[in-house]
């Protein structure tokens, strides 16, 4: 991944290791095309006049737009911050004024703009105090308005915005209970005797549950492991004055005496999401030991010392494991979605055969091209999707916008039942090349899967290649540790394999030739355009 | 003294060895970014911190050890 820097100032040590080439000091003259991502990191002057100060920033909001203007590529634009304050007057807020308005301007960007991500400085200066953020001696001497004895914490707190910004955020958290969500033991103390509510300790354990429930909102998966007697615990969730997080907040529970790395595997299952999705909290240390031992994928932070320091405890889970950059709307209703998974399986048990099962489900889905408002989500399903993934690659909105551009296909499918919306959960991108397709990405959310969804997604969009009037189709199965599960996919769909290289398959086939009929079981739309 | 210099220097210019000789003149990626690189390392290693006039003329492993030995 190589980085372009529009700057202002000698930032250089705080990218070092990365793959990064710098423009001249407030220079957009030159515009490096090899690179894959540009970044615009301008500093405000420490100038004694604010008025100079001012016109400075307002220009440099003016060679922002012309350079975000000049590509369609991923733009991580910081933000500004005064460092260095003269004020002769305590109301003159010239300066502040300025950087508020370039500051607006970025958010605007960001939002109207898919390619460009407001990169918040403000998350990284709140850990340091004024005074570390400048040494003046390397202002001085080298230009340096940023201290360059922070460029370590920089580099570590960057890649994690990258990570943000790249959809790299964790899908589900499992709990504990006893003095994890509440003070005290629920066997030994009972409903009245446990530590929760308005006094301390109490009052911290409620915070933290408002935390949780806040986290849920955001779309991140709430579930238990916890060893507890069942009853107990539903009859805490259920009659307990305080309880912030009750049964309906949590997707799935592990309430026993089993080990609980066992546990987590098997809500993994359950929720059909991988190890390394989901981070584990629990207070005692043997707990957490032998989870990072049997689960050494699975994010296991340490857990705080005393119940005020929850506060910081959250903020660190925010900041490592389930910040996202933008909510899509999937994101946010993913726990209902996962909740309604759970009724499916359920209803699953009244049905004889599978297929009157499938009826029952009212199944409807619409197929639609890319466009402005589906193309964050498509992005991020190939950041995010492993297991019904035949190629796994990952794509940027850039990337995705290109098939487009190229004169390729890019389908996303949407699934409604009569449980509930899943949303866009289906991608399909096509390349077309003299005539013939080359199915270049085929991907399918996990919470849509085990109804033959995958199977009439692909059908309907090869007839629509074939209505273009394209004969062959060439495809590709590409084996990683997590896709076993579609290594067959293409030749169940009657493809041909040509050729198996190393594990990865390539198949081709002949529209006229496959059999392209649609199940009656499904309600098909078609939303393109 | 001297093995701890050379070790900031093997980090900051990405060396495998480092001769007692070494100097801006013989160092191709002792240029001064990596330069300031280089006093910020050393000035965090030895818990130190050298004036601009140093920094100036700390240009050779010589150098930089006699400024260092007056600080430290």
């Amino acid at each position: 991944m190589k980085y372009f820097v529009f700057r202002n100032f000698t930032i250089e040590p705080f990218f070092k290791g990365m793959n990064v080439e710098f423009s001249g000091y407030e220079d957009v003259s030159r515009f490096d095309e090899t690179a894959d991502r540009f970044i615009w990191f301008y500093l405000p002057s420490c100038k004694c006049d604010d008025e100079t100060v001012a016109n400075e920033i307002e220009n440099y909001g003016r060679m922002l737009d012309w350079v975000s203007g000049q590509t369609d590529k991923m733009l991580l634009v910081f933000t500004m911050e005064r460092i260095f304050k003269e004020n002769f007057q305590i109301i003159d807020d010239r300066v502040d004024r300025a950087i508020r308005v370039y500051n607006d301007k970025i958010r605007q960007f960001s939002n109207r703009k898919a390619g460009v991500k407001l990169v918040d400085i403000s998350d990284f200066y709140q850990g340091f105090s004024r005074s570390d953020l400048i040494d003046w001696k390397y202002y001085y001497i080298s230009q340096m308005p940023l201290n360059p004895k922070l460029a370590g914490s920089f580099r570590e707190w960057f890649q994690r915005q990258v990570e943000t910004i790249e959809q790299k955020r964790k899908k589900c958290i499992v709990l504990d209970l006893d003095n994890t969500l509440w003070g005290g033991v629920l066997g030994e103390d009972g409903i009245e005797g446990i530590q929760l509510g308005e006094d301390y300790p109490g009052c911290c354990y409620r915070f933290f549950q408002e935390y949780l429930l806040e986290l849920g909102r955001n779309g991140i998966i709430l579930t238990v492991c916890s060893k507890n007697n069942e009853v107990d615990v539903l009859s805490a969730w259920n009659d307990h004055p305080e309880m912030v997080l009750r049964k309906e907040h949590f997707v799935a529970w592990r309430i026993n005496w089993k080990n609980k790395a066992d546990n987590i595997k098997e809500i993994a299952t359950e929720l059909n999401i991988g190890l390394d999705s989901i981070v584990f909290v629990d207070d005692n240390p043997t707990e957490r030991e032998l989870v990072k031992q049997l689960l050494p994928t699975v994010s296991v932070p340490d857990f705080p010392g005393n119940p005020y320091l929850f506060s910081p405890f959250s903020c660190f889970l925010t900041r490592n494991y389930f910040r996202a950059y933008r909510l899509t709307e999937e994101d946010t209703t993913k726990v209902k979605q996962y909740k309604d998974n759970v009724e499916r399986v359920r209803s699953r048990g009244q049905f004889v055969d599978f297929e009157s099962y499938l009826k029952s489900l009212e199944i409807e889905l619409s197929i639609e091209l890319m466009d402005e408002f589906n193309i964050v989500r498509m992005a991020q399903m190939t950041q995010k999707t492993n297991q019904f993934n035949l190629t796994t690659r990952r794509y940027t909105e850039t990337d995705i916008r290109e098939f487009v551009t190229n004169g390729g296909r890019v389908w996303g499918l949407r699934v409604k039942d009569r449980f509930g919306d899943n949303g866009l959960t289906g991608l399909m991108i096509v390349t077309i090349n003299q005539g013939e397709a080359m199915i270049d990405s085929l991907l399918l959310s996990c919470r849509i899967l085990g109804k033959n969804i995958e199977d009439i997604f692909v059908r309907y969009t090869l007839s629509l290649l074939k209505l273009e009037g394209i004969r062959t189709i060439h495809a590709m199965y590409i084996p990683t540790v997590k896709n076993g599960q579609v290594k067959d996919f293409y030749d169940k769909i009657g493809l041909r394999l040509v050729e198996n290289k190393e594990g990865t398959c390539y198949y081709s086939g002949d529209l006229s030739e496959l059999n392209l009929s649609l199940s009656k079981i499904y309600k098909l739309k078609n939303n393109e355009r | 003294m001297k093995d701890r210099i050379k070790e900031v220097l093997k980090k900051v210019f990405e060396l495998d060895e480092v001769h007692d000789n070494i100097s801006q003149t013989t160092c191709a990626k002792w240029d001064s970014l990596n330069h300031l690189n280089l006093i910020v390392e050393l000035e965090d290693e030895f818990n130190v911190s050298f004036e601009p006039e140093d920094i100036a003329e700390m240009k050779s492993l010589d150098i930089i050890e006699a400024k260092l030995n007056r600080l430290v």
